[in-house]
């Protein structure tokens, strides 16, 4: 190790640190507060519970066990979206994480009273949980 | 002849072991809603790979534990995407090395704590950042579902802001495995190749026989 890299690596190591306290600042001021049981569909707001006694709730089997929501396709469909085929779908979380699905991927899907996203077949990184928004793509 | 035998059965060790960890750790740690990468970065990849560079000596080794280890992390029995999981490790241990010849480090010239805990800092934040960012691009990949760069854009802050955990890991662990290499731990042929193939093969027999009790 050089004495070049010994003066380097201080550096190196408060720079990221920095990066990584600023980004958990910067997570922190722009997450989202939003009402508890509230959800954002297609630009329009619903309650959890409503969405439950009017939409179709499905049993999906994960490796990690059964999950138990409404059907995304269904409410999609209870959104009033035109063509849902025809479109893609962003589901975003509090914390910013967001992921985009197409048609076929919204019919694996659920949405769970927690609202948590799960979907048959699909990774964890496609697991959002704290969902507040499905926006229309 | 002796020595690369030597090397062959260390990258065995060291990358099964690493896999092992991956899988049947990692998938615990998960399973218990403990951030499991943030602990399998900041323990685990840092402790194999840095203790295998000084042990070792030889840049390249670190790649080819990557490769085993990315190979048993594809029989990982729970989890979804399981080739991006195995190609994040791989990426992670060539990332290792790049860092540590880039950054010319050699722990044995200088023996100064703050040098040693910026190193794990540094590589620690550097390792599992790219690794989040990695798996974040291959996953939707190979999934199918298509990449957006607006999501990875979006959670950009989050992945930094999450580096910070398994950086001050690997800034706490990185002295301590400094250490434990230079504790004089010379084995004989006849006990080493012995011990080395018996618990690599036992990592691999319990991950695979994990895989296979879940249905493959």
């Amino acid at each position: 190790m050089s004495m070049g890299t010994e003066k380097v690596l201080p550096v190196l190591a408060i720079s990221v640190l920095l990066i990584g306290s600023f980004s958990a600042l910067f997570v922190h001021a722009n997450q989202v507060t939003v009402e508890k049981d509230i959800i954002t569909i297609n630009n329009q707001k619903y309650f959890i519970q409503e969405l439950f006694e009017s939409v179709d709730v499905k049993t999906i089997e994960l490796e990690e066990g059964k999950k138990t929501g409404l059907a995304l396709d269904k409410l999609i469909i209870f959104s009033n979206v035109e063509c849902p085929s025809c479109h893609k779908y962003s589901i975003t979380a509090e914390d910013s994480y967001q992921k985009t699905f197409n048609w076929e991927d919204m019919k694996k899907g659920i949405l769970t009273e927690y609202k948590r996203t799960y979907f048959k077949d699909k990774a964890h990184a496609f697991w959002i949980y704290d969902v507040v928004e499905i926006k229309v793509i | 002849m002796r020595d690369k035998k030597r090397l062959v059965a260390g990258i065995l060790i060291f990358g099964s072991l690493w896999g092992f960890s991956e899988v049947i750790i990692g998938s615990t740690l998960s399973d218990l809603g403990m951030p499991s990468g943030a602990l399998m970065t900041g323990f685990f990849a840092l402790f194999f790979l840095v203790l295998s560079r000084l042990t070792f000596r030889q840049p390249g080794m670190q790649i080819g534990m990557g490769l085993v280890a990315g190979t048993l992390r594809m029989f990982n029995p729970l989890m979804g995407c399981h080739l991006c999981s195995a190609i994040a490790i791989m990426a992670e241990a060539m990332i290792f090395e790049i860092i540590w010849r880039y950054l010319s480090f050699d722990f044995e010239k200088h023996r100064n704590l703050t040098a040693h805990v910026s190193f794990g800092i540094f590589a620690v934040y550097f390792l599992y950042v790219s690794g989040y960012i990695i798996t974040q691009i291959l996953t939707p990949i190979v999934d199918g579902t298509g990449f957006y760069l607006q999501n990875l854009i979006a959670i950009l802050p989050k992945i930094f802001s999450r580096g910070l955990l398994p950086a001050f890991i690997g800034g706490a662990l990185t002295p301590a495995i400094v250490r434990l290499s230079k504790i004089d731990l010379t084995i004989k042929d006849r006990i080493y190749y012995p011990t080395t193939l018996g618990t690599s093969a036992f990592c691999w027999i319990v991950v695979i026989g994990s895989w296979l009790s879940v249905g493959g």
